[in-house]
């Protein structure tokens, strides 16, 4: 009855089978609905216009992507689109826009996680580096760079200000991001490494 | 006053809709188009008058859909910071050109007027798409969203999955609500707190929301089997709710004028360069 | 009356869990019964109707033996949808059953997974909303009701279903007074009007009692008593110790058993106690 359960959380235990059920759809949705508070409430925070800074959404975004795969990478394209439209941070297009670069800048640390085998508990030194580097810093300056060559596309920020914006971008999401993310991981891990939502491949 | 206006509003997930509006005569589809392609309008014109000129035709429209104009006043530090930011950024970093001329100066700081033209360009579009996005979520319920969808051919899955989440956005501010409540009714001062442990305590609320979630997951998934609902359900399903919305011939009229005004602002704008920058009269304004 | 529901050697344990929920359970129900069953908390009364409904093992993670067989056909086989055709489930929070955003869609969505159409959808929403006094509430969120406008919503979205069977898990757990009044009327509605076997788990036995044709105890993942409530509390003292309250005539039945005043069978009804108390009286007079 008890099967023997595996030191490492992503390796399948003996003669477990995962497919992707009702649970994880639902679950996507659910956290949509969280990414949509948390990137609302950061937008109208700290509103600069289509330009993204001090964005907790990010941690979402990452979180989401280690814990539940590509349905939380789904849920990262997803939720910024509502969220930039109930707090008018980006029109329609623009955010249609941002939508790779959101999907990019939450399923770094959902890979990253995976291929090294860290724990999304935060438990050795190799996973919080494995997180600063890749669910905090590298995550971040990919999302504001295609965000801020959105935006160049657009014509919404001038030429010669790219790269300030750029910078601006991405170490302001990183800090918020990298903390509140920290925060889930540590404390809300636990639980979801043990629930029928957390997915050990990409979809189940 | 504050009573009249609770009655002529209503909250939605989203934000306050008008409790009456003739805007609710249209069907949810001929509303979609209008959020989308007024969603794309302002980022094919240059003119910053153009762009100003159709920010006070969505205002209009809040006007003719009975939005009280006061529940806008939440979106005002997003309006006046983009204002500030945007401008900051073309005064800061004008970029070089032979051809910028100084219009003037700003503690000590050079105004070129082509960066200062792009800032009114920038932000005339910012201003246009903020409004004409916070006008349809101020004119829509969740369930109009999902009509139109729906009546798209969306896959009812993926309309499920989106009012879901729409939802669980509402449900995970009732549930903070209700933390915060009993931290209040156990004495916590939130006035009496540091910066740093509002910081600290407004992270650690995501906890148990988050637990909750996951526990709803189950829930709503054991509602879904209950109700006969499951991935792999096949056939055709009635769309009930789709019943309810009639797509009238004004729809159609609204429809057809929608596009045809996208296209031609294409057209025109490529065609034959209109609605750049050249001829606007910022440019004489600023000259 | 044929055996619609059968149970045969029936054993479940959740997974993560010390112990199995159910234990070897056997059992068979007969159709338009109106079954009760009680028991003490964590004695495994939601996972012997989850079993019916087919929730385990459709959607829970655990060790499952022996069968369950609805109208001979045994849940295993049979997918959400045919389950859905065959019983009806109603969950102790109404909020955690709500799956639309309407009153009105929530009735229709069970009837659209179901395959029917829309002129029979809008034909069976004007019939179970009469029957459930919904009809003003059609428009409004099913999250902006009262607790027990919400279980009767619930109720509802199932009984537009038209299932044989209507498992209720606790309706009015979580209601105020007047919410359990609603439910309660609603099911002795359901009982007298709809041709439909009912099973319903409740901790409010004295009006479970006065409901059901026969009443289930269940403990320790067994199934101790099956009876009709006349035998079901000829034991009394066993249901206390379990941490039950028996209805009140029942307790008062017994008390005149146990001073040797009463020998006769035990009912639920109020009208049959007060004529036995005043039989009982009238011979003591007479006596005298």
């Amino acid at each position: 009855m008890n099967m023997k359960m595996n030191a490492n959380v992503w390796s399948l235990n003996e003669g477990e089978l995962r497919t992707p059920q009702m649970n994880h759809v639902i679950m996507m949705a659910l956290f949509i609905g969280v990414g949509v508070v948390v990137g609302t409430f950061g937008s109208l925070a700290v509103p600069l216009g289509f330009v993204s800074a001090f964005w907790p959404g990010q941690a979402i975004q990452s979180v989401g992507c280690i814990w539940f795969g590509m349905w939380g990478g789904i849920a990262s394209i997803v939720f910024p689109l509502i969220s930039n439209a109930i707090a008018g941070s980006a029109s329609i297009a623009v955010s249609l826009a941002y939508a790779p670069g959101n999907f990019l800048q939450g399923i770094l640390a959902g890979w990253a996680f995976r291929f090294f085998k860290c724990d999304p508990r935060l438990k050795s030194g190799k996973d919080w580096a494995v997180y600063t580097v890749f669910g905090g810093i590298l995550c971040n300056a990919i999302g504001a760079a295609w965000g801020v060559m959105v935006l160049r596309m657009f014509g919404l920020i001038s030429p010669s200000s790219t790269l300030t914006v750029f910078l601006g971008w991405s170490i302001g999401n990183t800090v918020p991001s990298f903390i509140l993310g920290a925060i889930l991981l540590k404390f809300v891990s636990p639980l979801i490494v043990k629930s029928k939502s957390f997915c050990k491949k990409y979809w189940a | 006053m504050e009573s009249v206006q609770t009655k002529k509003m209503m909250k939605t997930l989203l934000a306050l809709i008008p409790v009456e509006s003739p805007l609710y005569s249209f069907h949810p589809v001929s509303r979609l188009l209008l959020f989308v392609i007024t969603g794309f309008i302002p980022l094919f014109i240059n003119m910053p008058e153009l762009n100003f000129m159709f920010a006070v035709v969505v205002l209009l429209l809040f006007i003719y859909s009975k939005v009280a104009l006061s529940s806008l006043k939440m979106y005002l530090p997003v309006i006046l910071c983009a204002g500030i930011f945007t401008f900051l950024t073309f005064i800061f970093f004008p970029g070089k050109d032979p051809d910028y001329k100084v219009i003037g100066h700003v503690f000590g700081l050079a105004l070129y007027d082509q960066p200062i033209m792009n800032a009114f360009i920038a932000y005339s579009k910012i201003l246009a798409l903020l409004l004409s996005s916070i006008f349809y979520f101020s004119t829509n319920r969740e369930r109009d969203i999902l009509a139109a969808l729906r009546t798209l051919k969306m896959p009812f899955v993926a309309s499920y999955v989106l009012g879901l989440s729409l939802r669980s956005a509402g449900m995970f501010l009732e549930d903070l609500h209700t933390v915060r409540e009993a931290e209040q009714a156990r004495g916590l001062d939130y006035a009496a707190m540091k910066f740093t442990d509002k910081v600290k305590l407004y992270s650690m609320y995501i906890i148990p929301l988050i637990s909750l979630a996951l526990r709803r997951s189950d829930e709503i998934s054991n509602a879904l089997f209950v109700k006969g609902y499951s991935l792999k359900s096949s056939g055709k399903r009635a769309d009930y709710i789709l019943t309810k919305y009639r797509f009238s011939a004004s729809d159609v009229a609204t429809c057809v004028v929608l596009i045809l005004l996208l296209v031609l602002i294409v057209y025109f704008k490529y065609r034959y360069q209109w609605f750049g920058s050249d001829h606007s009269l910022f440019q004489y304004v600023i000259k | 009356m044929g055996k619609i529901i059968e149970i045969n050697h029936l054993t479940w344990q959740y997974t993560d869990t010390e112990k199995p929920a159910l234990v070897d359970v056997n059992l068979d129900i007969e159709d338009n019964m109106f079954i009760g069953v009680c028991g003490p908390n964590e004695s495994g009364k939601t996972t012997l109707v989850s079993c019916i409904k087919g929730l385990i093992p459709h959607n829970f993670i655990g060790s499952y033996t022996g069968e369950v067989r609805l109208f001979g056909k045994n849940i295993r086989d049979l997918r959400a949808k045919e389950l859905a055709e065959y019983v009806g489930f109603v969950f102790a929070d109404p909020e955690a059953q709500f799956t639309s955003m309407s009153v009105e869609e929530e009735l229709a969505f069970g009837m659209e997974n179901i395959g029917l159409g829309s002129d029979e959808i809008r034909e069976r929403i004007d019939w179970v909303a009469k029957i459930t006094n919904l009809e003003n509430l059609l428009d409004k969120s099913p999250y902006d009701l009262s607790g027990g406008q919400k279980q009767r919503v619930a109720i509802a979205s199932v009984l537009a279903m038209q299932p044989k069977i209507v498992i209720l898990d606790e309706p009015t757990s979580m209601l105020d007074p007047m919410g359990k009044d609603s439910v309660f009327n609603i099911c002795a509605r359901m009982k007298e009007e709809l041709n439909m076997t009912i099973i319903m788990v409740e901790h409010t036995m004295d009006r479970l009692a006065r409901l059901s044709d026969r009443l289930i105890l269940v403990h320790n993942g067994k199934i101790e008593r099956y009876a009709e409530p006349e035998h079901f509390f000829e034991n009394v003292d066993e249901l206390v110790e379990m941490g039950l309250n028996p209805p009140a005539s029942i307790v008062f039945l017994d008390q005149l058993k146990r001073a040797g005043l009463y020998e006769g069978p035990m009912t639920t009804s109020v009208e049959e106690t007060i004529e036995i108390a005043q039989s009982i009286c009238a011979r003591k007079e007479s006596v005298q």
